[in-house]
């Protein structure tokens, strides 16, 4: 898959804005006025060295931490300063970086958990589809801690798939997994955004980005300093200097 | 999916196994001494008392050392309503109690729900001590002096009430743990908190519904107690040896589960009243009880319950045991 098909091009409606987000812990400047828009259906890739604020932003953006000042949207409606669950309730899903599974419970139960705000009735059955889609069947009745790293990554994108939500941000969401792991994964953000989703994702590995992204994204120093396509990414001076350091 | 069949065979077992201590329990007073009946009715509180604590300490992971607060507002409740002045029948009473611990509950849990650890625990235990010593000063609770409450001479009675508030304890925590919404929402809140919120699950709120939840059931025996002892003061309704007795209850019989906390409960205090009566004493009971917590800390931790259903240590401990032999 070298480009989005035409049924999945964004739609041009805008379902996550972020206006001028900063968060400052201490005298370090996590972020510093970022704003992004992300249509309904893209897939954009978020990059920058390690400590450019990639993570802090989805933090922003998910409630999990309050902007020291600017604004969240999701799908028009201001959600800056809700919290979190408040915030995951009007349509937002992520993964973490580290996975953060429930541990002493199932598989099941996981993906189970995911489902009880949302749409209980049907939970089953889009758990069953859910663990076919993922290949995580045979574990189903396996405590979350005695998964393999992969395995527990695939239930965190499992319980996304739980639920209904319009933004999913993935936090190194294949880092050091497998590669028939990230194969499934690439496979399930393909099928779910083919239904609308709209993606951001963190990741390192340059080659999923190529090749899932529709646009990137990179950060250093709390700042965006960059934005396009993949090949415009890849000769930008900005970019060169974030990775390489500045001269 | 393969392993529908397993659960639904798992609820029906555990149906069946409920159902059998019920009938077993039922026509135990047909066969025991009117001494034995008492230690029954008592170990059904305990085991009731303990499933109420579980709800807070083992699902949702918040190890409060309050709960004597809610047993001896239940207590007292009962006591006061059932004075001459007001002579309030004690069926009466139950709501009030419940209703007045729930209050108490949601008041008190708001503000101590948003902390953890030993903070939680501190804030908890310092509530339930403001509480009694209140209930020393107060005219209402009779002070120091304590209440007496109309002497009902029927042990059965007691022990039918006893079982049948243990029994709906047990079978309702069940099921709102196992099989509702609410059991799904604070399991992951005690696992992992941001990540429960991140699915929009509302973890304040669940928590203190959780604590009131726990705080109803254990005023409601409370309640029982009161009208059973017939005399209560302070210390005997809201000492902390209340609140010990049900945290050591819990983690003996595997904190978290179902069956654990009853378990406990039930085998905690028959040791307690078998020490009691081979002794004379229970100062003798504070030692056993320690041995036995270590050994339990040591070699079982996820509980006695480990032993008979399903964990892999229990099993993995029996199968070295039986290979010795």
């Amino acid at each position: 898959m070298s480009s989005p098909s035409s049924e999945t091009r964004p739609s041009g409606h805008p379902v996550l804005v972020v206006e001028s987000v900063a968060k400052h812990f201490g005298g370090i400047k996590a972020v510093d006025g970022v704003s992004l828009n992300v249509e309904s259906g893209e897939v954009v890739g978020v990059i920058g060295p390690n400590g450019s604020g990639k993570s802090t932003l989805f933090s922003l953006a998910s409630g999990g931490q309050k902007p020291d000042k600017g604004s969240v949207k999701i799908n028009g409606t201001d959600v800056t300063g809700w919290p979190t669950w408040k915030v995951a309730r009007s349509g937002i899903s992520r993964t973490f970086q580290i996975p953060s599974l429930f541990t002493n419970m199932s598989v099941r139960d996981n993906l189970l958990a995911a489902a009880v705000e949302g749409d209980w009735r049907g939970a089953r059955k889009r758990m069953n589809d859910t663990l076919d889609m993922l290949e995580i069947s045979h574990v189903v009745d396996n405590l979350a801690s005695e998964l393999s790293g992969g395995q527990q990554k695939l239930v965190e994108f499992g319980r996304i798939c739980m639920r209904d939500p319009k933004v999913v941000l993935l936090d190194e969401v294949t880092a050091g997994v497998h590669p028939n792991i990230r194969k499934i994964i690439l496979s399930a953000i393909q099928r779910l955004r083919e239904t609308g989703i709209t993606f951001l994702i963190i990741e390192h590995d340059m080659e999923m980005v190529k090749e899932i992204c529709d646009r990137m994204i990179v950060m250093d120093q709390g700042k965006i300093v960059a934005e396009g396509s993949f090949e415009s990414i890849a000769n930008d001076r900005n970019v060169q200097q974030a990775y390489l350091g500045h001269s | 999916m393969a392993s529908e069949p397993v659960q639904v065979r798992k609820i029906v077992v555990r149906a069946l196994v409920i159902i059998a201590c019920i009938v077993a329990l039922s026509v135990l007073p047909a066969f025991v001494d009117s001494y034995t009946l008492r230690i029954a009715t008592g170990a059904l509180m305990w085991a009731g008392l303990a499933c109420a604590w579980n709800i807070v300490g083992g699902y949702a992971g918040y190890i409060s050392f309050g709960h004597s607060a809610f047993f001896g507002i239940g207590a007292y409740t009962t006591a006061i309503l059932m004075q001459s002045g007001i002579g309030a029948s004690f069926f009466t009473t139950l709501l009030p109690a419940i209703l007045l611990s729930i209050a108490v509950a949601i008041a008190i849990g708001f503000p101590t729900m948003r902390l953890r650890g030993a903070y939680f625990a501190i804030a908890t235990w310092a509530f339930a001590e403001m509480l009694l010593q209140l209930a020393t000063v107060l005219d209402i609770t009779g002070g120091t002096a304590g209440l007496s409450l109309p002497a009902y001479l029927n042990e059965f009675f007691f022990y039918y009430t006893m079982l049948v508030t243990a029994a709906a304890s047990f079978i309702g925590v069940w099921w709102l743990i196992d099989r509702s919404r609410f059991g799904f929402r604070i399991k992951a809140l005690r696992d992992d908190e941001p990540a429960a919120e991140s699915l929009g699950i509302r973890t304040n709120l669940i928590k203190v519904q959780a604590f009131a939840l726990s705080a109803a059931i254990t005023a409601l025996f409370g309640s029982i107690y009161a009208y059973w002892t017939t005399y209560i003061d302070p210390h005997s309704v809201m000492g902390p040896q209340i609140t010990d007795q049900m945290v050591v209850m819990v983690l003996l019989g595997g904190l978290g589960t179902v069956w654990g906390p009853a378990l406990g409960g039930v085998l905690l205090w028959v040791t307690n009243r078998y020490i009691w009566s081979t002794f004379g004493d229970t100062v003798v009971y504070l030692p056993i009880l320690g041995v036995i917590i270590a050994l339990v800390v040591l070699f079982l931790p996820n509980g006695l319950i480990s032993l008979l259903v399903g964990r892999r240590r229990g099993r993995e401990l029996i199968a070295k045991i039986l290979s010795k032999f």
